[in-house]
């Protein structure tokens, strides 16, 4: 059953008056439990790719079909609580807010979900259980490790239960332990919550693991794996 | 292992909070200068509102329509009946017949004004002296029926509520000397909101008696100023043409126009205090657009974040405005509170308003005056939070347009 069905997707960005092609002409889909993993070099368009997917960037052109409604053409507020509702972000950096508590960045999707935030700080606190940072819960980004950090950033993207999580390099600058220890969570999360995943990365061992593989050259699509 | 503090205090409030105490310097600067702005228009809005309200009661509070004087006196009527500054002036008594025959002329009552000599001949600090006739008074004789619930016997006086002779002074029965007469202070004046507050009072017999005794500057058949009542529904100030066509030796001063010459004053003052108001706003409307929009450039990566795990473009304005009305609402709040403290504390210092016969907060009653101090301070809480939303849109604007993607690109090539 697909989720998502990326038809024929263009971007274009406008940099200093010369046009550069991020994605050019991209056909995908993606099944509801995949577990697929987008490799390539550098500047290759796959971090517009998941950009696009999550809704945080309007392509050029293209359709993107999530549940049978094209997301390209949701208004603000529709798109936001896209966002919001059906995806979890990892970005390449931790991307926490610094003034807030590790619990405070994990609830943060709530407080902008229909219904507030109540009721979801025994879920945020599992999350942190789980990801080994119970006693972190109050520490502020500062004063947390980079995995700890990535860590709070996992949590946080997966306190709305979204469908579908998109993952731009989530292990990168991470031990091999931890590293390990984000991947088995993943595979655990695709399998027993049929959350599908879309990994961005540049290791071929990651990759590996994923159930799909395709690769980006230069904004196309080259090949599924 | 609870955290139910936490559970029960995250949200937009709290975001806002922790974004102020990020840079509590910025903060201070910012409610700082929405202090100052709300502060002074506290204290333009309070010392304009106390001078023209304290006039209007004065004015009021006397019970007459006109105030007859001889010609050339009508400012020093006005500074003796609203300054309490001491005056002298005279016309004879023969015009109050005059005035009394004149068409819409309902009643009249007069009084002599007469200051003290220290030392020579009164044994009573230097004060104005009024002598009042107890038959056709209307000015005096409600208040010293609320004092001493009786006429003034011969031989008795009775102190303003000011003056130096009640400072913490017990008055009943105590003997003084004006103009080498003998008088019994029977009692204090309740505050009238006048220059009577200013005075001590007898009865024209006893006026007349020291008059005859020659000790005092004032001549026989004397007096100083006429009180008048008009019909009903008649204008004060045809009735007072009237007055002033007839009796050339007079002018007239209606109740409308009793302290026109300070309202004059007032309102030039008051252009100077809108002018300064208005050019803090100005400012302090600069001030929060620059540092907002350092704060939007610095945020941007936040917003992005935020924007991706959810945010609307409406989310991150009521963010940010929750912000601005944070730091509005608690800068307006102290700027009330020192506005206050200052209108309190300069009071003496203006002249306009010390020189005002009563101190100028207590001229409303309690209920009334709580209601109009909310009024103002809420009123200051609107401009100044308004003010901090005005000067904080266009960066907030600019900022909510950023793609989340465009935000969180910007604070990666920051990072590298």
């Amino acid at each position: 059953m697909s989720q998502v069905e990326i038809s024929s997707l263009n971007k274009v960005y406008t940099v200093g008056g010369e046009q550069i092609t991020a994605v050019h002409d991209l056909s995908l889909t993606i099944e509801k439990g995949d577990l697929l993993a987008v490799v390539g070099h550098s500047g290759s368009g796959k971090t517009t790719l998941i950009s696009m997917i999550g809704g945080i960037l309007k392509p050029t052109s293209g359709t993107i079909v999530v549940d049978s409604t094209d997301i390209c053409t949701l208004d603000d507020a529709q798109l936001s609580e896209y966002r919001n509702r059906k995806i979890g972000f990892m970005f390449q950096f931790a991307s926490l807010l610094p003034v807030l508590t590790a619990m405070e960045n994990v609830l943060l999707p709530r407080i902008f979900a229909p219904g507030g935030g109540s009721n979801h700080h025994r879920r945020a606190e599992e999350y942190l259980d789980v990801l080994g940072l119970a006693d972190k819960r109050h520490a502020f980004p500062g004063e947390l490790s980079g995995g700890q950090q990535r860590r709070v950033a996992i949590a946080r993207a997966l306190i709305n239960e979204p469908e579908l999580i998109l993952a731009d390099e989530p292990t990168g600058d991470l031990d091999e332990e931890t590293e390990a220890d984000i991947l088995r969570l993943f595979h655990q999360l695709n399998r027993e919550k049929e959350i599908s995943f879309v990994i961005v990365t540049h290791s071929s061992e990651i990759a590996a693991e994923c159930r799909k593989r395709c690769r980006m050259s230069h904004g196309v699509l080259e090949q599924e794996v | 292992m609870t955290t139910h503090a936490s559970q029960t205090k995250f949200g937009k409030l709290a975001v806002a909070l922790r974004n102020l105490k990020r840079n509590s310097f910025r903060t201070t600067v910012l409610v700082s200068a929405i202090a100052i702005l709300v502060a002074l228009l506290i204290f333009a809005t309070f010392f304009t509102m106390s001078v023209s309200s304290t006039i209007e009661k004065a004015s009021n509070r006397l019970g007459a329509d006109l105030l007859i004087v001889p010609v050339g006196a009508r400012d020093f009527a006005q500074e003796f009946l609203l300054e309490s500054k001491q005056k002298s002036f005279y016309m004879p008594k023969e015009i109050l017949p005059r005035v009394r025959e004149i068409e819409g002329i309902e009643s009249v009552t007069h009084q002599t004004y007469l200051e003290t000599i220290t030392g020579l001949c009164c044994d009573v600090a230097q004060a104005q002296i009024i002598a009042f006739d107890q038959h056709s008074d209307f000015i005096v004789k409600p208040w010293l029926q609320n004092s001493i619930g009786r006429a003034l016997g011969p031989g008795e006086a009775i102190a303003g509520s000011e003056t130096y002779e009640n400072l913490g002074l017990e008055l009943l029965e105590v003997e003084k000397t004006i103009f080498n007469k003998r008088f019994k202070v029977v009692g204090v004046l309740e505050r009238t909101g006048t220059g009577l507050d200013n005075a001590i009072f007898m009865t024209e017999a006893d006026l007349e008696q020291i008059v005859a005794g020659g000790s005092s500057p004032l001549k026989q058949d004397q007096i100083s100023i006429i009180f008048a009542k008009i019909g009903r529904d008649l204008d004060p100030y045809h009735v007072g043409l009237d007055v002033e066509g007839n009796i050339i030796e007079v002018d007239v001063v209606t109740r409308r126009e009793m302290g026109s010459e300070l309202l004059r004053k007032l309102s030039d003052i008051n252009k100077i205090f809108v002018l300064s108001t208005v050019m803090g706003a100005i400012l302090t409307v600069f001030l929060v657009w620059a540092i907002f929009s350092a704060i939007a450039n610095e945020r941007a990566s936040e917003i992005g974040i935020m924007r991706a795990v959810g945010a609307s473009e409406s989310h991150i304005v009521r963010l940010f405005i929750l912000e601005v009305v944070l730091l509005g609402v608690l800068g307006s709040l102290i700027g009330t509170a020192l506005g206050t403290y200052l209108f309190m504390s300069l009071t003496k210092s203006f002249s306009l308003l010390r020189d005002l016969s009563v101190p100028v907060l207590s001229i409303r009653p309690l209920p009334a005056y709580l209601l109009q101090q909310t009024l103002i301070g809420a009123a200051s809480i609107a401009v100044g939070t308004g003010i901090c939303i005005a000067g904080a849109l266009g960066p907030i604007n600019r900022i909510k347009r950023l793609e989340p993607h465009v935000s969180m690109k910007g604070s990666l090539l920051c990072r590298r």
